[in-house]
């Protein structure tokens, strides 16, 4: 697996993880456990976009390191496979 | 995949209430040229869309639009605050009231649900972006017509900012279709649909 992929699918975990604490803290809001496993995956989630922003261009629009050339447009879109 | 930012893109704050007003904006949610037809029309014309930037175009003009939807929901939110029974019957707002309570439904300004025919995905990049551009313009009448009829500053505010955004979209959607043509045989644009045939 190339390391683009490998970064991506990172996030993805990451985002997963960041997802489904915030699902279940919108009604537990007090869980230690469940803030403490989010704040792991929050902190994974920013070192994997950093990474993967410094090497292969941005991944939201609003991405703080849009460099010298917009790279939004240049990447390929999830759908394309 | 979205974030939701817990933030209006423009700021609302109506301090008095019109219930009968309410019943107009939200046509910009769920009428034939409102905000969530937008931001259908957009997303879902992104697939098939052959080239780069006009997928960037689209997806970033189609999450704007949530966020259109977002205010117009606000807007009729404040405007709908604290009514009294008698407000409720004398505005005109009963009907919807009945329905609805204050919940916001996405109706157009004469009632009519939302529907997704008010939206064309046509699968060809000259054809979409030319609906695209004709929406835009839909929506800043549609804006335009509402600001005749609205009084209140707290009002005009954001539907001046929403309608100044339907301008700069079709700003954007013109610069998308040139780029189009650009990668199209100008002798006969109409040659191959960039969206399905191979170029020969």
């Amino acid at each position: 697996m190339n390391e683009q992929r490998m970064l991506l699918g990172r996030i993805r975990t990451a985002n997963f993880i960041i997802q489904e604490t915030a699902l279940y803290l919108d009604t537990h809001p007090r869980c230690q456990k469940a803030l403490s496993v989010r704040r792991n995956a929050v902190r994974e989630r920013d070192d994997a976009v950093r990474l993967y922003e410094s090497k292969y261009g941005m991944l939201t629009s609003c991405s703080a390191n849009a460099g010298d050339r917009w790279s939004w447009v240049a990447e390929p879109w999830p759908w394309e496979g | 995949m979205w974030i939701y930012e817990k933030t209006l893109q423009y700021p609302v704050k109506i301090k008095n209430p019109d219930p009968a007003l309410a019943q107009l904006i939200i046509t910009q949610l769920g009428g034939p040229d409102g905000e969530l037809g937008a931001s259908m029309r957009y997303l879902n014309q992104r697939y098939s869309m052959p080239y780069r930037e006009i997928v960037g175009t689209l997806t970033d003009v189609g999450t704007e639009e949530l966020g259109h939807m977002e205010m117009i929901s606000t807007i009729v939110t404040q405007l709908t605050r604290n009514l009294t029974p008698e407000q409720i019957e004398k505005s005109g707002f009963a009907p919807y009231f009945v329905d609805h309570t204050t919940g916001v439904y996405p109706v157009s300004a004469a009632g009519v649900p939302f529907d997704i025919k008010y939206i064309a995905v046509k699968g060809d990049a000259i054809t979409d972006l030319n609906e695209d551009l004709a929406a835009e313009q839909k929506a800043r009448t549609t804006y335009d017509n509402l600001l005749r009829l609205i009084a209140d500053p707290d009002v005009c505010d954001p539907i001046r900012f929403l309608r100044e955004r339907e301008v700069v979209h079709y700003q954007r959607f013109g610069e998308a279709l040139r780029v189009v043509q650009d990668n199209l045989d100008a002798r006969n644009f109409y040659g191959y649909n960039p969206e399905f045939d191979k170029k020969s």
